[in-house]
């Protein structure tokens, strides 16, 4: 096998794999903020709830919470959902669990705006929602930024365990290659693939950052 | 504005004892004391950011919170406490402004976003609010670019901007070393000049005396002495008082 054919097998792999990156992105930064508020929430129950989520999903491999995803709807409820489900089981799972460690990237964000800019914003007059959204929340994306990189660069390599769900994403289109071709070469270029998506991602992360930096506190 | 017989406890602390407070339109009172008097916590119960146990609180015909049968402070509901939030501003001792705002911005939001003043009106008055406090040419600068007596110019303008009727001031100059201060206590004085109503808590006593009409001299959450601002500084009846006075050179 020529070198560009196993190239083109391999980005077609990349394509899956692109797509669980941005809808676990889509999923997981927004529902992130509802988790930390959540786990903050002043009624008592749903901040227990959310501390449980959080701990199972952090508490757990995402392998594992994949595959109960995956076959949780037939062994449970009997559910044969067809040949399409595992890319839904996929998101939920990734979704879910991004979220969980978003939620507490946010919390710590959240709990480190000091307390006269709530006060200062309450006595202007500002709504509970706008303090949110206008102070508070672009404050703690500039402060969350270094460790928000971090969990985006380690879902680009999460991305792999689609893998056992049989989703033809990168790293299974790599092995495959390897499998049948007997060769190295595959896990090779899958290598540096995810090294230059997330060289990719880390420009980008610092671009936004240096925009960030036009303020400090 | 109208504080009566108010109350506040944090825990078995008691921290007001028995307050009461008329503020005049016009009317510019200082609020002195050895810390931990009572006198933050007084404005902060009178700028609705804590709230009282007992006592009333009324801005001008609003009734903010008054006494139950027992005494207990008994707040309106959220449209009157809203309506009084209008009426007040509050500079910060440690300014509070919003670091990801320019000057401009922070001045110019509240009344677009709160107040729902046009965009343009509301900008070109938080110009000339800013021009006035000395701040021209700084409007698209961000806080941290400024120096903390510019920075507590820009709250001053921040706070003035909702056209209050009556200014709070807590300690506005205690985080400025002394060339800074008095850029801040100018315009404060300018204010004071225009009749602004303000009531101002500070630790600068030849300022009291100069731009307060009244002055109150708080201690273990009482008042233990008030009158006006020149006669209680400069011959203070109570022995409480003219030992806190004496630590200024009084």
């Amino acid at each position: 096998m020529d070198f560009s054919t196993m190239m083109g097998i391999l980005l077609s792999g990349l394509g899956f794999t692109v797509q669980i990156f941005l809808i676990t992105l889509a999923g997981s930064l927004p529902l992130g903020v509802l988790v930390a508020l959540g786990r903050m929430s002043k009624c008592k129950p749903v901040a227990l709830l959310v501390r449980f989520y959080i701990s199972i999903m952090r508490g757990t491999p995402l392998m594992l919470q994949l595959m109960f995803f995956m076959f949780g709807p037939y062994y449970i409820f009997g559910l044969s959902l067809g040949n399409d489900w595992k890319y839904w089981a996929c998101s939920i799972g990734f979704i879910l669990n991004y979220a969980a460690y978003f939620g507490e990237i946010y919390r710590s964000g959240i709990q480190s705006i000091p307390r006269g800019q709530y006060e200062a914003a309450e006595v202007l007059g500002y709504t509970k929602f706008q303090t949110f959204t206008k102070i508070v929340l672009p404050q703690v994306v500039k402060r969350i930024l270094p460790a928000m990189s971090n969990e985006v660069i380690t879902l680009v390599k999460d991305t792999s365990l689609a893998f056992v769900l049989g989703i033809m994403e990168l790293f299974s289109q790599a092995k495959a290659l390897a499998a049948s071709q007997v060769s190295m070469v595959p896990y090779i270029l899958a290598g540096v693939i995810y090294w230059v998506f997330n060289f990719i991602v880390e420009i980008v992360l610092t671009r936004i950052e240096k925009r960030m930096n036009y303020y400090h506190d | 504005m109208k504080l009566e017989n108010a109350r506040k406890s944090f825990g078995d602390t008691s921290v007001l004892k028995d307050i009461s407070l008329t503020v005049n339109r016009g009317d510019v009172l200082a609020i002195i004391g050895p810390s931990g008097g009572g006198k933050s916590t007084l404005l902060r119960c009178c700028t609705l950011l804590e709230t009282l146990d007992g006592g009333s609180l009324s801005y001008g015909d609003l009734d903010v919170c008054v006494n139950d049968t027992q005494g207990n402070a008994v707040y309106g509901p959220p449209s009157v406490v809203r309506q009084a939030k209008q009426r007040f501003g509050l500079v910060f001792q440690s300014f509070n402004l919003f670091p990801h705002y320019t000057v401009l911005k922070n001045v110019a939001d509240a009344p677009i976003s709160v107040a729902k003043v046009p965009k343009a009106q509301a900008e070109e008055r938080a110009r000339a609010l800013l021009a006035k406090m000395g701040l021209a040419g700084k409007e698209s600068m961000v806080p941290c670019e400024l120096s903390g007596g510019q920075q507590q110019r820009v709250a001053i303008a921040r706070a003035l901007a909702m056209n209050p009727d009556v200014l709070f001031f807590d300690e506005p100059t205690s985080a400025l070393d002394p060339e800074l201060t008095q850029d801040v206590l100018r315009v404060i004085r300018e204010l004071a000049a225009e009749s602004m109503t303000m009531v101002i808590v500070t630790h600068e006593m030849s300022f009291a005396r100069d731009v307060a009409d009244h002055l109150v001299f708080m201690d273990g959450g009482t008042i233990v002495e008030e009158g006006p601002a020149a006669q209680v500084i400069e011959s203070p009846q109570h022995e409480r008082t003219r030992a806190f006075l004496r630590n200024y050179g009084n």
